[in-house]
């Protein structure tokens, strides 16, 4: 829970004979996720001779689905449990060629007459919006002085081809408005004539041609497409049924087809990504350890002399290769995916999620205390999470409840309900009800200097897990001299104590930082010592790693290296200042929603009227709605900037193991 | 509708988070002082872009594989900021996003074209595939499909149903007569940036001005480009040129565009609109090499308005597009200098080519 699945590396090693079997067994359960042995650099393995199959396979594949789009059948994938093995090309393409022979015929003339009826419906628009022109057609293109052009254009093209058009006379007429394909005529003198049609053809305007046979008036030719259009449709009336007829014939051999087809093609894909040797087959990949039992089990059943070489992957060092495998646990989805949103963990990283499950939902009702609109939070969770209400939030439901259920505890030691505090609870909702703790509003200073008490703490804490998976994966330079490293931690307390120095005894001072400083350790000689050190980090750092220490060359390049260092300095300085800042927004806010409240009550007047009534509702709706959402936000900012910047670097790959069935695919997030 | 900062919390975190990931101007120099491609591959490992190239060897890496793989991960970034956007504004992410589908459809028709004079032990669809941008579910084009389909008229007509099929329609009919791609290349060309600006002018407020201000910005390179190269190197007359730009865009008017087209000195034109590019009669001089150098500085100048996004208040789309738009340049960077390297071009004549430079940072 703590980390990503643990992950076990396979190597296979399968007799050719067992191949398919094999390869079933791999990718029939989804646990095995593929490593593409040509990236392996493995010795001695050949051509892959599956390429040619594989495409064969997915040519097939798209020829059944254009067959079953053809007669009107859902492209579907019924799993059949027992047949998922590989089949025969040469067995089944006579078989697609059968049904594809019946069908295309009937198709192809189907296609045909669907263009033949696109073009005379074409033709028909361009010429009904001068049906009552008394000229015949033909005699427009045999003009002496006047060049015209009549065709459909594409409508965003038509202001550009009227400002190509500026600077030559002519007329523009749009004879049939359309949203996709108006019908326009522009007219000019035949002196014109070459940059009328260079403007025309520039602006896509397809010009109207017709066949020979329809010669005469515009409206004697509509009158002839109008018959060829009815006869046309009826034609494809036709056609449509027989190939309804057929696809009730092919339907289960068409389905059948398709699986078996399918399912080869997901192997064969598969297999052309292992090593082929002369007699053998290298499969490499990845499987939860959890699964590779179950996994081994069915290898073995489906070959006898298959080699099985598995080494669990320790989560020390580095695995930008192995794939990352979640561990999912559904009350944990919706803080998983705000983890996710930030970055994937990577194999060997802690995954935050199990942190922030915790600190999230905590800071939140910190900040928004108060027992009855968390109560409210946390109902509106329960009903959003069981899509009873605020269906789009279902995905949050369960955050809500989370940070619902926490404000309603800051709000009982707050003393806070639905904004009624103190002695306003017993004017108005007549019991007692004191802070258990203490109310912000009237220690505006003990509860900011609490909430940077409590940033520090998290903030150590997560240097701390900065240095933990630094030492899991063990980058020794980040370890020492990352912006998280012994170096910045052990600088980080030299700051604290500088912060204590200066704060003295002002209610603000943090009580972590008093606490710090009065350790027996030199302060003044470890604040300068590691500001050198941090300010040289980056050196450290290129040392450990070997790289060029200083970019740059000569004179130049040296003095750059100081500012640069130097800025190094000024900017971790900043950086600590800003983050343990940062945290008084979480006593800031609990101040604020006192006041919030307050304002809502001036709002209401002191009389408890229905008005009075009326208002608090009102008041309280705004602040659970606006309040929460901002709270929400600077929750989430505390997290991505603050606190998972300093030990959590994501960017780990998805774990995406072989599925036969595209229905049980995975979603990605 | 999510908007202003209730709907831009997250992804305003998040898009920051990953802009501070870009490589810097250091990280790029360190990179172009890579002696070879291999070198340059493990240096490439060191950085955000490491863990798509983690499981690939460098002795078994090619140019062409190097690039499909750092492709990978913009094609990620226009992921999470599609995912993560307001519902209102992912119209337009997704259409700007189709900038590479784009590429890919033209991709595809070219092979099409050129098959024939492919080795044929070879399959025209794994000669492609290398090529084509990492576009992912959000496809709408059947790629392989098209090219197995061998004809341009064939691979058209799977396009039923796409975003592309009105306008290809149109278009076909000049192939079938011409039979070449320049007009299905540029009516996609248009269609696609007619669409980008449609979405963003159906934006509002804070979104519609810094949509319009970059999207707009992008689309005057571009429409300068056009005219220009349109006229240099093709020779078009000035009712073409018209009609293959654009009217609109951020600081270039139509009739900028229409005074090149109609024979106005292009260097004051370009002067007038970029005061801070200077020497553009120069760069017009020798259009070979200057106009990819005009293109270079046009392209700074839309870095520097995407640099300058993440100033001020950040609740509004224009960050989210100025950081995928930077991806995008930064890539841009990156296969000029895997190419650089694998070509073993010299310092002095890739370096200039680069992008990221102190001033665009």
């Amino acid at each position: 829970m703590l980390f990503p699945k643990q992950m076990s590396e396979v190597e296979l090693i399968v007799p050719s004979k067992d191949l398919v079997a094999v390869t079933r067994a791999l990718s029939g359960y989804g646990v095995f996720h593929q490593v593409d042995s040509a990236n392996l650099g493995l010795e001695g393995v050949g051509q892959n001779t599956w390429q040619d199959k594989a495409g064969a396979f997915s040519t097939l594949e798209r020829r059944i689905q254009t067959i079953m789009q053809n007669v009107g059948l859902a492209e579907e994938y019924p799993a059949r449990p027992g047949i998922d093995t590989m089949v025969d090309l040469d067995a089944t393409r006579p078989q697609v060629d059968r049904i594809d022979e019946d069908v295309k015929g009937v198709s192809d003339q189907l296609s045909g007459e669907k263009k033949r009826l696109e073009l005379l419906e074409s033709q028909l628009r361009q010429l009904e919006p001068i049906a009552d022109v008394n000229v015949e057609v033909g005699a427009l293109s045999k003009s002496s002085f006047m060049h015209s052009i009549l065709g459909v254009v594409p409508s965003a093209n038509i202001s550009r081809l009227r400002t190509s058009l500026l600077r030559v006379p002519h007329v523009f007429f749009i004879l049939r408005e359309d949203a996709q394909k108006p019908v326009v005529w522009i007219l000019g003198p035949k002196s014109n004539s070459d940059v009328l049609e260079r403007a025309a053809k520039s602006a896509y305007l397809n010009p109207l041609s017709l066949p020979e046979e329809f010669g005469g008036t515009p409206e004697q030719i509509t009158a002839m497409l109008r018959k060829e259009i009815e006869a046309s449709k009826q034609k494809i009336s036709g056609l449509e049924a027989d190939l309804a007829k057929k696809g009730a014939l092919y339907k289960n051999e068409l389905e059948k087809l398709l699986w078996d087809v399918h399912i080869s093609r997901v192997m064969a894909d598969s297999i052309v990504r292992f090593g082929q040797l002369r007699h053998t087959y290298v499969v490499v990949g990845w499987v939860p350890t959890s699964d590779l039992e179950d996994l081994t089990v069915r290898l073995k059943d489906a070959s006898r002399e298959i080699l099985i070489e598995t080494m669990a992957t320790s989560r020390s060092g580095h695995h930008a290769h192995v794939p990352v495998a979640l561990t999912n646990i559904k009350w944990l989805k919706p803080i998983q995916d705000l983890v996710t949103t930030f970055g994937r963990p990577s194999y060997g990283e802690l995954d935050p999620t199990l942190l922030m499950a915790l600190t999230f939902p905590v800071l939140y009702g910190a900040m928004f205390g108060d027992l009855g609109q968390g109560l409210v939070l946390m109902l509106v969770g329960i009903l959003a999470h069981n899509k009873i209400f605020m269906k789009g939030l279902q995905s949050l439901g369960l955050l809500l409840v989370y940070c619902g259920f926490f404000a309603s505890i800051f709000g009982y030691l707050y003393g806070s309900i639905f904004g009624f505090e103190g002695h306003l609870i017993e004017k108005y909702l007549h019991f007692h009800f004191e802070p258990t703790w203490l109310s912000p509003i009237g220690n505006i200073l003990t509860i900011l200097g609490f909430a940077i008490d409590a940033g520090i703490i998290l903030l150590v804490f997560a240097y701390l897990l900065g240095l933990f998976n630094n030492v899991r994966s063990r980058d020794w330079a980040h370890f020492w001299f990352g912006h998280t490293g012994v170096v910045a931690l052990v600088f980080y307390f030299s700051f604290l104590w500088v912060l204590n120095v200066l704060l003295g005894d002002t209610p603000i001072a943090p009580k972590v930082a008093r606490a710090i400083s009065e350790l027996p350790l030199p302060f003044p000689t470890l604040a300068g010592a590691f500001a050198v050190l941090v300010m040289f980090s980056g050196f450290f750092r290129n040392m450990v790693e070997g790289h060029t220490l200083i970019e740059g060359k000569g004179f130049g390049g040296f003095a750059m290296f100081l500012v640069q260092s130097f800025m190094d300095l000024f900017e971790t300085v900043i950086g600590m200042l800003s983050n343990t800042l940062s945290f008084v927004r979480v006593g800031a806010f609990a101040v604020a929603h006192g006041g919030l409240s307050l304002a809502i009550f001036s709002l209401a007047g002191e009389k408890p009227t229905i008005g009075f009534w009326i208002t608090i509702l009102i008041g309280n709706i705004f602040i659970i709605g606006f309040e929460g959402l901002i709270v929400y936000i600077q929750t989430m900012r505390l997290h991505y900037y603050e606190i998972l910047g300093k030990f959590f670097h994501g960017g780990g790959m998805q774990f995406e193991p072989l599925k036969l069935n595209p229905s049980q695919e995975e979603a990605k997030p | 509708m999510a908007s202003g900062v209730s709907g831009y919390a997250a992804i305003s975190t998040r898009v920051r988070a990953m802009y501070s990931d870009l490589l810097t101007p250091q990280d790029m120099t360190r990179l172009g002082d890579s002696p070879d491609f291999s070198s340059l591959v493990s240096a490439l490992k060191g950085t955000p872009y490491g863990r798509y190239l983690s499981g690939l060897k460098d002795n078994e890496l090619t140019p062409r594989r190097v690039i499909l793989q750092i492709r990978h991960r913009l094609s990620d970034s226009y992921s999470s900021v599609v995912q993560q956007a307001p519902e209102q504004t992912r119209p337009l992410i997704r259409q700007l996003f189709r900038y590479f589908e784009v590429g890919n459809l033209k991709a595809v028709l070219r092979s099409i074209q050129t098959v024939s004079s492919w080795k044929s032990e070879i399959a025209a669809w794994d000669r492609v595939r290398e090529v084509l941008f990492p576009f992912g579910s959000f496809s709408t084009i059947p790629a392989q499909a098209m090219v197995e389909s061998g004809s341009v008229a064939a691979a058209v007509e799977l396009l039923r149903g796409s975003p592309y099929e009105s306008t290809l329609s149109f278009a076909m009919k000049r192939f079938s007569t011409e039979q070449n791609l320049f007009p299905l290349e540029v009516a996609l060309d248009l269609n696609y940036w007619r669409r980008l600006w449609a979405e963003a002018k159906k934006l509002s407020g804070k979104d519609r001005e810094m949509g319009l201000k970059i999207i707009g910005s992008l689309l005057d390179l571009n429409n300068l480009m056009w005219v220009i190269r349109y006229k240099i190197y093709h020779n078009l007359s000035e009712e073409e040129l018209i009609n293959y730009t654009l009217p609109f865009g951020y600081h270039v008017r139509d009739e900028d565009i229409r005074a090149i087209a109609a024979g106005a000195d292009i260097a004051s034109v370009i002067s007038r609109v970029y005061p801070n590019i200077s020497h553009v009669s120069e760069l017009l001089e020798h259009p070979e090499s200057g106009l990819p150098k005009l293109e270079h500085l046009l392209k700074q100048q839309v870095m520097q308005r995407c640099v300058a996004a993440f100033i001020g208040d950040p609740f509004h789309i224009g960050l989210p597009l100025a950081y995928l738009l930077l991806s995008d340049f930064e890539i841009q960077d990156l296969v000029v200098l895997i190419e650089a390297k694998s070509s073993k071009l010299k310092d002095e004549d890739f370096r200039p080519l680069l992008l990221k430079t102190a001033l665009t940072h």
